[in-house]
């Protein structure tokens, strides 16, 4: 079979282009500056696409590399790869399964899961759809020895035009790769407290993750560390939930952990039913204890 | 200038009080709810929210079935205009529901702009701006926290992943929005009364030749946490501290 996979980022491509490679020859697509992260995952090609990429050029450039031809293709959620995939489909005029997290293949039939009714339910279908976008990170990455050729293509003018860009401070932490993480909630109730949440994440020598609100709406961490269906899916051996309530929501994104530590001063907190261990109790006097005790 | 604002309203059942069998997984659907999907609601709101700014009218429209009047009718009290509701939505079909929503919009005529979000609450799928976008040659300013009309214009802060972006396109466009985009009002009793006489347009979608997926199952995952609450949190602390050590090593 021939897989075309479009990543925004590049790293969306890893996990996916190894997955794929065994039923077949995968050509792969990203935004120029980011290709060195895909090259090695046994791409045949990878096609840079270089300028400024909006929906409507990257879709032009992709047209121009005949998706026709293609048994399947893949594409990495993101803003831009969900807006792609909704093109690209149109044009195809194929059915699209979206924000898949696994899937199997037997020739152009294709069975996945992805979540449904807000990540309470799991909908695994059976299908022959062209047009898949799947999570990122939820596929594992093997590098393989050689280097996939690279394929330069220039954008075109976009209708959408740049009027300001405005630079994130990203400290560029990769909370799935970790292998603790501390992931903090409203109930630590202001940025400031963080700090009192830093010593326990030196002690395990964890990273900081968090639940949207304090990603998002009060950006006390940044939008990179994220954890749930909106955000990161992380795998780590221990995640501990301090001030999480465990909506679905945020659950989505941290069912993979293998052990989940909680802790929260609500005993009702839904967080409770989705722990290994679980301390009923305020944040604040649990985490310098635990802190003392791993010392 | 006046502006002539579609906003998609997709009605889902209420999924935060759904809950799934404890023994077989299986969600438990019958006696919920129906409501607005989340974004849908902060869709109305910036939609309501030009319109106020800029004048003109905003049209509401769900691909939905004959129970949606009650979302249309709190659209209207949240100050949507003029309401569409074409029945025939039977499941979640992104390619389907774009090719009828899309059909409405174009009958609908002269549109300044389309607002939807940007992944809807329920299922998720993210998709009917893209499908949108291209079927109607419309751009798409996507995934937006603000937006605004700026005279030919439509201006919209963009989130992405590693930056935002400030971008702009001449109308007619889509926008898609966030949840972080506003807080959708709550409207006052007089205005929801007063949407309840205003008259709904209802149609049938056409039906479509399209390729449904086969579902092999839809059941909540099963969990196999241990589920160890300490109350004392002295005794907690002391096996927790153990449990992370040894996973440390
Ligand atoms: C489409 C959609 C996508 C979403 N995607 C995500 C996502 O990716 N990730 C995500 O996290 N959410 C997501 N959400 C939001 C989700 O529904 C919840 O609103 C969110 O997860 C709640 O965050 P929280 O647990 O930090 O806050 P809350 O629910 O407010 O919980 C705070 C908890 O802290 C406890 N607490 C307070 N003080 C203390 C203290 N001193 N010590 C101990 N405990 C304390 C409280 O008992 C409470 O349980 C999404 C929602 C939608 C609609
Ligand atoms: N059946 C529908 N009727 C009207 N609008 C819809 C419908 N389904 C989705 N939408 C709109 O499209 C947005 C994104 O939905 P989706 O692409 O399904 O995640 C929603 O927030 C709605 O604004």
């Amino acid at each position: 079979m021939k897989f075309l996979v479009f990543s925004e980022d590049g790293n969306g491509a890893t996990g996916l282009v190894t997955k794929l490679r065994e039923s077949g020859e995968v050509d792969s697509i990203t935004l120029g500056g980011e290709e060195s992260k895909c090259i090695n995952y046994g791409s045949k090609t990878v096609t840079v696409l270089k300028g400024r990429a909006m929906g409507d050029n990257s879709l032009k450039a992709i047209q121009a590399m005949n998706p026709e031809s293609y048994d399947k293709i893949f594409i990495s959620s993101s803003p831009l790869g969900r807006d792609i995939a909704g093109m690209i489909a149109a044009t195809l005029k194929s059915l699209v399964i979206t924000e898949v997290f696994d899937f199997t293949l037997e020739n152009e039939i294709i069975r996945t899961k992805r979540f449904f009714y807000g990540g309470k339910t799991i909908l695994e279908e059976e299908s022959r759809a062209k047009v898949i976008t799947t999570q990122p990170g939820a596929f594992e990455a093997k590098k393989v020895d050689s280097s996939s050729p690279l394929n330069f293509v220039e954008l075109e003018e976009s209708k959408i035009s740049l009027e300001e860009e405005v630079e994130k401070d990203r400290s560029g932490t990769d909370i799935e790769s970790a292998s603790i993480l501390i992931s903090v909630g409203r109930g630590i109730g202001k940025k400031e407290a963080l700090d009192q949440v830093k010593p326990l994440v030196e002690a395990v020598h964890g990273e900081l993750s968090g639940s949207r609100p304090v990603c998002l709406d009060y950006k006390w961490l940044s939008e990179e560390r994220q954890v749930g269906l909106s955000g990161k899916k992380v795998k780590p051996k221990v995640y501990i939930a301090l001030g999480i309530s465990g909506q679905i929501q945020h659950i989505a994104g941290m069912r993979g952990s293998k052990i989940v530590i909680a802790v929260n001063k609500d005993k009702e907190a839904p967080i409770f039913q989705e722990c290994d261990y679980g301390i009923v109790g305020d944040l604040f006097q649990v985490v310098p204890k635990l802190v003392s005790s791993l010392k | 200038m006046p502006m002539n604002i579609v906003v998609l309203i997709k009605q889902i059942i209420d999924i935060d009080q759904m809950k799934t069998d404890p023994k077989s997984g299986e969600p438990l659907t019958q006696n919920i709810p129906m409501r607005i999907e989340n974004l849908s609601k902060n869709s109305i709101e910036a939609a309501v929210q030009l319109k106020e700014k800029n004048g003109g009218k905003v049209t509401g429209i769900i691909f939905g079935t004959d129970k949606s009047n009650a979302a249309m009718k709190e659209a209207f009290a949240m100050g949507v205009d003029e309401g569409f509701i074409i029945t025939g939505y039977s499941g979640n079909n992104p390619t389907y529901t774009a090719s009828v929503l899309g059909r409405k919009i174009r009958e609908l005529g002269s549109v300044d702009c389309v607002i939807m979000g940007n992944q809807s609450a329920d299922s998720y799928t993210g998709l009917l701006p893209g499908l949108l976008s291209a079927a109607l040659s419309m751009p798409l300013l996507g995934n937006a926290v603000s937006v605004s009309l700026e005279g030919e214009k439509i201006k919209i802060k963009r989130v992405l992943d590693e930056k935002d972006e400030i971008v702009s396109a001449q109308k007619p466009c889509i926008v898609s929005v966030t949840q972080e985009i506003n807080q959708p009002r709550l409207p006052p009793v007089l205005q929801i009364m007063a949407a309840g006489r205003k008259p709904i347009n209802t149609g049938q979608a056409e039906k479509g030749d399209f390729e449904m997926p086969k579902v092999l199952s839809n059941l909540a995952p099963k969990s196999d946490r241990k589920r160890e609450i300490y109350e004392d949190m002295d005794k907690g602390i002391a096996e927790i501290s153990k449990i992370i050590r040894g996973e440390m090593k």
